[in-house]
């Protein structure tokens, strides 16, 4: 074989493999959806019957909830998206900005007026209405016989059933979602009238004073409520009465009751949850819009709704159909009162900025006044305008400029006809490596040039506009809050390098220290030790995270227990109360996930010294202390010193840690830099721009230590 | 300047007793060298003189002092490892000083015990390298220049030479004897080699399965092997072992007519170095099998009934092979068949 005819071979591969990546044509309408268990079964039965029915066929893709609006909004503009998907209606605002969904002409009368008004964004229909979910109030019926119709006599049942170990009401205090009820029964409202958000009026305030009485005062709601912590709670009788939504029924073994959410006392005014409504809405790339139509009529529709409300208990917002479930009833009754979840992409801020007054008065660090006038200060800050649009053409002429300049200066010596000759000479092994060359640029490459240029825009609600250097002079100059803020650039920069230098030093010192340990001739069962020792390792980082998070939790974790028995006395402290808590909580965590890395290089390090030159220095006279500080310390360092700039790398883009630990708590302090463009992106109105821009900064902060760790490594290595 | 006494000394490593009762006592700045084939414990030995191992029962005494329980430290040896042990990251000269600057002593006195040693050793111009840019001659001395820093009571040197080549050797083994008369210090030296041992020892301790064989000079050892052990390891080539049987004023060996004039009853060992035969004409006669040349001398392997006997004679020799030559034996050593012990 020529070499031409092996290079052309080789391309020829490289665009098979790239093409064979590409999805597949499917004849049949594609629905993605989120659900699980009885509600994913009632899916698979409706499109049984709706394939029987019509001759179509159905494929459904269960995606996982996490990624589920992410992986919608990326693949429906890319024409890799289904023809149909399942969503509840609140990010309909930002998906119709998108333009990810297309319209409905009319949906049936029988849907309650509510669920359709929800599918309703700027005077279209975009969906179809399926079932609506909204917080309901559970209760234990072997504890509690009559259930409380006002928020005094749940206060009065909720302090009867709180005794040690067991409370009277177990919800997510902390979670705006569950606050919203308390909000809107006081007479608040996220929009006012003018559609301005008010976040520091009396409604808010006597609300949250509320939940602060509730959970400070009383104390009848747990500390740090989760999701599985109310589900525990009341799973074991240890809870009379829970705050939640018709999933909260799944895989509850213990019996259960539901009524609305009681009247507030003091206004007359019933709680309000929120409500969401599920529906099935036709992507905008659909490829078979008229069958993917028709089936979701027919979910949506009589036949679909009784197969769903049969199988998977879901409250259908098809009315007309008999209900005989309590508990269905009972969501039917909150749904009138509910009020639909708003739709607006920037919504998502006024919530932000809520729950972190939320979580500030529960942790009980400042007063309900103090928090919500920060909270509204800070939505200021999360709504403002992203900066004006400037021209890009100077950027691009730099940037074409730079770029010519570069490949002028990459292709001069060509001039020469010697190193032309040289060239023309090694064409063939510039072509071997072409694919390689170009699969790694592609793969390295172009993500670093997108992201790096996503930072010159700024999106807001599905529209970008390029802002030039602003997101960078913005954060570099500390534009939107003084520098000593969490919020700042330099305060979280700070914190990420405190962060990097103590967990470095704890990783290298406990694990050069078991390194040490474990070659001592005494240590018996030294394999069972050294296996044992590298399993924090071994388990997925975020298990450990989430495992080490229940351990720190005020009343029900480990670390307190342990506390209160060297103590005496039972130990409620709030691990993440305070910056030098959480951070600690923080740092211990990964400590226990840092430590092994430097252990298993050390142990390898050690192989390599003598025992000899240990054994020279102990003749010698040299205390323990000496001998490793000026025998085997200098020795280790060729092998440990990239693993520690390795591990500071790491430890420097630690997101799981952070994300599952003190989640930044309290108010954003312990984040590091990369947890916090990731809040920019994804928790504060989506503004990518800016967090890319993080991301460069970041970039350039680890280009510019792993140059100075490199020269460092130079000089010290033998 | 002290000697160094041991007494009952054993070593176990659990099951495994490594020293079985070592006895041993020096005279002040004496050289002794330790040997033994590979395993027979005299690199333990060492160790537990210098504080590397635990010492399972009996006595080390340096200079008197009972010394089982002290800090390596603190017994005043130093030790000259097998591999050197030379550190590398250090220089030449920061090797030399590093027990000095363990002492925090000050840096001029450091510097002048090292510039001392330096000069002794003729080390002065590599002061400056790591021991990576040296020899294997050089880092020799850079690791006894280390230990003469020191100035201790007994240097400890674990197969110095065993990672050198011949020439290097021979050249090291007459530097280490000077060395020792211009320390005058008590030295241990351990060597599988019983050349090296020969030639440095004022007196050698041969240990075999971790049990003394024998403790004297090389002289006594060379003339008056305790055992076959001895016997066999001391000298080169090594000595002939074969079964006799005495009768009355005259031997036989078995399988072998004609007497010998070793008087002797019943059967024993007899050793014949093969430096200690003459060949040409005497009582007792064989076949010659094999001819070693080695320019000066040659080695003949002669089967003599059936068992083989070496003998060195001066070159030009006369035989040739399958030649029947008959053989006196000038010099002969009688062992007991059973124990293998020298009879009288």
């Amino acid at each position: 074989m020529t070499h031409g005819a092996a290079v052309g071979r080789l391309w020829m591969l490289l665009c098979a493999v790239l093409f064979a990546a590409l999805p597949a044509q499917a004849d049949e309408i594609v629905l993605w959806h989120a659900y699980q268990n009885a509600e994913e079964a009632a899916l698979q039965e409706a499109a049984a019957a709706f394939e029987q029915q019509s001759g179509h066929t159905v494929q459904l893709a269960a995606q996982p909830f996490g990624s589920y609006a992410s992986k919608v909004e990326t693949a429906i503009p890319r024409g890799n998206g289904p023809d149909l998907f399942i969503a509840s209606h609140d990010k309909l605002g930002k998906w119709h900005g998108m333009g990810l969904v297309q319209p409905v002409d009319s949906v049936a009368e029988a849907h309650t007026p509510a669920s359709v008004e929800a599918m309703r964004w700027q005077g279209s229909l975009w969906g179809r209405p399926l079932a609506y979910k909204t917080l309901l109030l559970f209760y234990d019926p072997t504890k509690i016989t009559t259930p409380p119709r006002t928020t005094d006599e749940m206060l009065v049942l909720a302090r009867e059933h709180t005794v040690e170990g067991s409370y009277g009401l177990a919800y997510q205090a902390s979670e705006d979602f569950y606050h919203a009820p308390w909000v809107h029964g006081f007479g608040g409202a996220a929009y006012d009238e003018n559609g301005e958000v008010h976040l520091d009026d009396k409604e808010h305030a006597d609300a949250l004073s509320f939940v602060a009485k509730l959970a400070l005062v009383d104390k009848v709601v747990p500390q740090q409520p989760t999701g599985q912590l109310v589900a525990q709670l009341y799973g074991d009788g240890n809870a009379a009465m829970v705050i939640s939504g018709p999933w909260f029924m799944a895989d509850l073994d213990r019996e259960i009751a539901a009524v609305p959410l009681p009247i507030v006392s003091e206004t007359g005014l019933p709680a309000r949850p929120y409500l969401t409504v599920e529906g099935v809405f036709l992507a905008a790339q659909a490829k078979h819009p008229v069958a993917a139509a028709e089936f979701a009529d027919f979910l949506s529709g009589e036949a679909g709704a009784r197969i769903r409300q049969a199988t998977a208990r879901q409250a259908v917002t098809w009315q007309g159909l008999e209900v005989d479930d309590p508990l269905l009833a009972a969501l039917a009754e909150q749904a009138k009162t509910a009020v639909p979840m708003s739709a607006d992409p920037g919504v998502a801020n006024v919530f932000e900025a809520q729950s972190r007054a939320l979580r500030a008065v529960l942790r009980g660090a400042v007063e309900v006044d103090v928090a919500l006038e920060d909270a509204q200060e800070y939505y200021g800050i999360l709504s403002k305008a992203p900066p004006p649009a400037v021209s890009p053409i100077p950027y691009i002429l730099i940037i074409v400029t730079a770029a010519m300049g570069a490949l002028a200066w990459a292709l001069a010596p060509l001039r020469d006809p010697y190193e032309r000759a040289r060239w023309w000479k090694h064409r063939w092994d510039y072509l071997w490596i072409g694919p390689a060359a170009l699969s790694l640029g592609l793969l390295v490459a172009v993500p670093f040039l997108t992201g790096a240029g996503v930072a010159f825009f700024a999106h807001s609600s599905g529209t970008w506009t390029f802002v030039g250097l602003a997101n960078f002079t913005s954060i570099v100059f500390s534009r939107d809050w003084p520098i000593t803020s969490p919020m700042s650039f330099f305060y979280t920069l700070a914190v990420t390098v405190l962060w990097t230098v103590t967990n470095l030093t704890l990783h290298v010192g406990i694990g050069v220290a078991l390194a040490l340990m474990l070659r001592e001739p005494w240590i018996r069962l030294r394999g069972v030790w050294r296996a044992l020792l590298i399993i924090p390792w071994a388990v997925p980082n975020y298990i450990t995270a989430l495992i080490w998070k229940g351990m720190f939790h005020a009343q029900y974790g480990a670390v307190n227990a342990l506390l209160g028995v060297f103590l005496g006395q039972t130990v409620e402290f709030d691990w993440f109360a305070s910056f030098a808590r959480a951070f600690t909580a923080n740092l211990v965590t990964n400590t226990w996930l840092g430590f092994p890395f430097m252990m298993v290089v050390t142990l390898g390090a050690l192989q390599s010294i003598p025992r000899d030159l240990e054994e020279a220095a102990e003749v010698d006279g040299a205390s323990w202390l000496f001998r490793f500080r000026h025998v085997v310390w200098p020795l280790l360092q060729p092998a440990l010193l990239p693993a520690i700039i390795l591990g500071s790398v790491w430890t420097f883009n630690m997101f799981n840690v952070i994300y599952l630990m003190s989640a930044g708590e309290p108010d954003g302090s312990t984040e590091i830099l990369i947890s916090e463009a990731y809040r920019w992106a994804f928790s504060r109105g989506n503004r990518y721009g800016y967090a890319a821009a993080y991301a460069v900064l970041i970039f350039f902060v680890l280009l510019a230590y792993s140059r100075g760790a490199n020269r460092l490594v130079g000089k010290k290595v033998l | 300047m002290a000697g160094i006494e041991l007494r009952a000394l054993r070593k176990s490593y659990d099951e495994t007793e490594v020293l079985k009762g070592v006895e041993l006592k020096t005279e002040d700045g004496e050289y002794l060298v330790l040997v033994g084939p590979s395993g027979c414990g005299k690199s333990t030995l060492l160790r537990c003189i210098a504080g590397l191992e635990d010492i399972t029962s009996g006595d080390l005494l340096i200079d008197n002092v009972r010394m089982n329980d002290v800090h390596p430290r603190d017994r005043n040896v130093a030790m000259v490892f097998q591999s050197y042990a030379l550190y590398p990251h250090m220089t030449v000269r920061q090797n030399m000083g590093f027990a000095l600057r363990v002492a925090k002593r000050p840096a001029e006195e450091i510097e002048a015990a090292v510039q001392v040693a330096a000069e002794m050793l003729d080390l002065g111009a590599l002061l400056d390298r790591l021991p990576a840019q040296l020899s294997g001659g050089q880092r020799q001395r850079v690791a006894m220049g280390r230990a003469i820093v020191r100035r201790p009571a007994v240097f400890l040197f674990d197969e110095p030479l065993s990672n050198l080549d011949a020439a290097l050797r021979h050249h090291m083994r007459v530097e280490l004897k000077r060395l020792h008369r211009r320390l005058g210090a008590t030295i241990v030296h351990v060597t599988h080699d019983q050349v090296e041992a020969l030639t440095l020892a004022d007196r050698i301790l041969v240990l075999n399965q971790g049990v003394v064989q024998q403790y004297g000079t090389p002289r006594d050892l060379f003339d008056t092997p305790a055992n076959t052990f001895v016997a066999t390891f001391i000298g080169s080539p090594s000595m002939n072992l074969l079964p006799a049987v005495g009768a009355g004023e005259h031997s036989t060996i078995e399988g072998v007519t004609g007497r010998f004039s070793v008087a002797a009853d019943g059967p024993y060992t007899l050793g014949v170095r093969p430096t200690d035969v003459r060949v040409g004409d005497g009582d007792v006669s064989g076949r010659v099998d094999v001819i070693e040349s080695m320019g000066a001398e040659a080695l003949l392997h002669i089967d003599l009934g059936g068992h083989t006997f070496m003998a060195q004679i001066k070159e030009p020799q006369p035989y040739s092979v399958g030649e029947e030559v008959s053989l006196t034996f000038d010099v002969v050593h009688r062992f007991d068949r059973e124990q293998g012990l020298r009879l009288p």
